[in-house]
């Protein structure tokens, strides 16, 4: 499988709400404050408000991530980026990112699916491909190295 | 740091598909079914047949691309039941054919592909459509 740079996001989180327990694990919301991306083709800011990780805790300990940003590039375009992500690791890992330590990122996996919508015609690109991130859960917030899936 | 994107292969999906059904033109584009009458899978970790009864709704947009919405039930030759999906993005003028399937499964053998993200590359065949699917490491 070849891939290549897309971009690179740098994610500030707001304060975590705790939903609690649901009949399929545990549900928190992370609303995503603030925060930039940059890339070879596209680069700009996160706008909050739009842009919130519904995350579920599930029974076999592993984070389900649904995230929504919306994205406004230097030159005014809103893409609209929806991914579903998967982080888990070994307990002592997920505890030490839980404490707010800064983990190497190799030791578990994180692992997002981006897809992008955009109206913009210097960004129609996105609208038509698929992407893989790999993810850094930073105390700040989490750092996406996104992919395009050539 | 950024981590770089490793893959290795999970399987080769193959699928038998019957006479197509055409909702036709809808709010989203146009709607085609393509009902799963059955196929294979076969990888090092896993192989076995693709159960009838699954579909793909396939909605051709109006920028030229086709978005793919597939389910499917997965039994391997030890006779685990595997529930997958994907969706997808089919762009013929690019020849791109890209999917990210997700599997869900409740057998302790199989369980590592509740926990996995995966890319499929797909072509179209003469006998029918391929995925080469590989997991994201």
């Amino acid at each position: 499988m070849n891939t290549r740079l897309l971009m690179t996001m740098h994610v500030k989180v707001g304060t975590l709400l705790n939903i609690g327990a649901v009949p399929h694990g545990t549900r928190r919301t992370a609303p995503l404050g603030s925060g930039t991306f940059e890339g070879p083709r596209l680069r700009g800011t996160i706008l909050p408000g739009g842009s919130v990780d519904w995350q579920l805790l599930r029974t076999d300990g592993v984070l389900e991530m649904d995230l929504r940003f919306t994205l406004r590039t230097d030159d005014g375009a809103l893409i609209s980026m929806r991914s579903f992500g998967l982080r888990h690791g070994p307990p002592e890992v997920i505890a030490a990112i839980g404490r707010g330590e800064t983990v190497d990122p190799s030791t578990y996996y994180f692992r997002t699916m981006p897809r992008f919508e955009t109206a913009h015609p210097a960004y129609l690109f996105l609208n038509r491909l698929i992407a893989v991130a790999t993810g850094d859960r930073r105390p700040e917030g989490p750092i996406y190295t996104i992919h395009e899936v050539l | 740091m950024s981590v770089p994107i490793h893959s290795r292969p999970l399987m080769v999906l193959r699928l038998a598909t019957s006479a197509t059904q055409d909702i036709g033109s809808t709010p989203q584009g146009t709607l085609t079914i393509f009902p799963v009458i059955g196929g294979s899978f076969d990888g090092e970790r896993l192989r076995g047949k693709v159960l009838a009864g699954g579909g793909d709704w396939v909605t051709a947009r109006g920028d030229g691309t086709v978005t793919l919405d597939l389910r499917v039930t997965l039994e391997t030759d030890d006779e685990g039941l595997i529930h997958m999906t994907f969706t997808g993005v089919r762009d013929d003028a690019n020849h791109y054919f890209r999917t990210v399937p997700r599997f869900e499964t409740a057998v302790p053998k199989y369980a590592f592909l509740n926990r996995l993200v995966a890319v499929g590359i797909g072509e179209i065949r003469p006998e029918g459509p391929v995925h080469l699917i590989e997991e994201i490491l």
